[in-house]
């Protein structure tokens, strides 16, 4: 099975690599992963206002995972939490050309966005009460 | 087991009869315990395991059944079946999956979600070894793989035992509460899915520095 044009492209220059301050109350933290594979993928939100100022991730899988990713990142920054929680996997299937055995890639790729958005959520929360 | 269909006596497999020598053909879903003889249950004894295996290879073995085309497809067949229930059982890991399964418990997309604080941890065992693909020999993140490496083997081992300890006295499959012992089960058979891939990483790893 052949990687996409796209996929490739993110694979060798992901985008959005790195980390961001967890401890901060500006920043979000998603961690999942996939049981089926072992792949496993952090992506951290940082919000301004609630407008996301910067994303970073750190995926250990497959060319499809980092690349899931990598694109999600892209995607989130500018973005509003809530219109980041919009994004679906399916786009992400078809802005990379993802074969049907690679999917679940890209739900983790969704997933971690919401993880992320829950985890700043809950922030807020906890330093307003 | 029924009677064998050629000569009435009590088949000691279901893939063959021991009488007569005829082969025999269970159905597709006849899970690997039954192929062997055996109940469904979380340990197996090795030995016997052994023993059946090669009682039953020699009975269903090709070379036995060649003098027409349909019997050797289905001695091949059979005996295809027979090391696919064989590497099965023999494997801790995917015996107790195939448990599991037989009992209507969930599966790795059913059960997927893991704490985070574990996920933190597998991104952690990752990072250790990206930190040892490029280090010298003896290294600080060298050694830090191998104290790695044991504590993760430590921890399959110990998750192997909880695991046959969890399953432990099923079926049957009325047990009181079912569902939520092979929920359990499925959860630390996820753990062991993300240590086994990160112990093959290190082996590979190990591999490569050596080949250098």
């Amino acid at each position: 099975m052949a990687y996409s044009d796209k996929v490739l492209d993110h694979y060798n220059n992901p985008r959005n690599v790195g980390a961001l301050d967890k401890s901060s109350s500006k920043v979000g933290t998603g961690i999942v992963g996939a049981p089926e594979c072992g792949d496993v993928m952090k992506l951290q939100i940082e919000v301004e206002g609630d407008r996301i100022v910067d994303a970073k991730f750190k995926t250990f899988g497959c060319g499809s995972a980092i690349a899931s990713s990598s694109l999600a990142t892209e995607w989130i920054k500018g973005k509003t939490v809530d219109e980041a929680l919009e994004i679906k996997n399916t786009a992400i299937v078809e802005e990379l050309s993802l074969p049907p055995v690679k999917i679940h890639c890209s739900v983790l790729a969704e997933d971690a966005i919401k993880s992320a958005v829950r985890d700043y959520k809950e922030k807020q929360q906890e330093s307003q009460s | 087991m029924d009677p064998c269909p050629q000569c009435g006596a009590a088949p000691t497999s279901p893939l063959a009869c021991s009488a007569c020598g005829a082969l025999l053909d269970p159905p597709a879903d006849t899970d690997p315990w039954a192929l062997f003889g055996l109940e469904p249950g979380p340990s197996v004894d090795g030995e016997r395991l052994r023993k059946e295996l090669r009682r039953v290879s020699r009975l269903v073995h090709p070379d036995f059944h060649g003098s027409d085309a349909a019997n050797r497809d289905l001695a091949e067949r059979n005996s295809a079946r027979l090391n696919e229930a064989y590497e099965v059982l023999r494997d801790d890991y995917a015996r107790a999956d195939r448990l599991v399964r037989l009992l209507g418990g969930p599966d790795e997309q059913a059960e997927r979600q893991m704490p985070q604080a574990f996920l933190m941890e597998v991104l952690e065992w990752n990072e250790a070894v990206e930190e040892a693909r490029d280090a010298a020999p003896g290294s600080p993140p060298r050694a830090a793989l191998d104290a790695l490496s044991d504590d993760l083997q430590a921890r399959r081992e110990a998750s192997l035992a909880e695991l046959v300890v969890g399953l432990e006295g099923l079926p049957p499959a009325d047990n009181p509460g079912l569902p939520e012992r092979l929920t359990e089960a499925r959860k630390l058979l996820n753990a062991l899915r993300y240590l086994d891939r990160t112990l093959a990483d290190i082996r590979e790893l190990r591999l490569e520095q050596a080949a250098r």
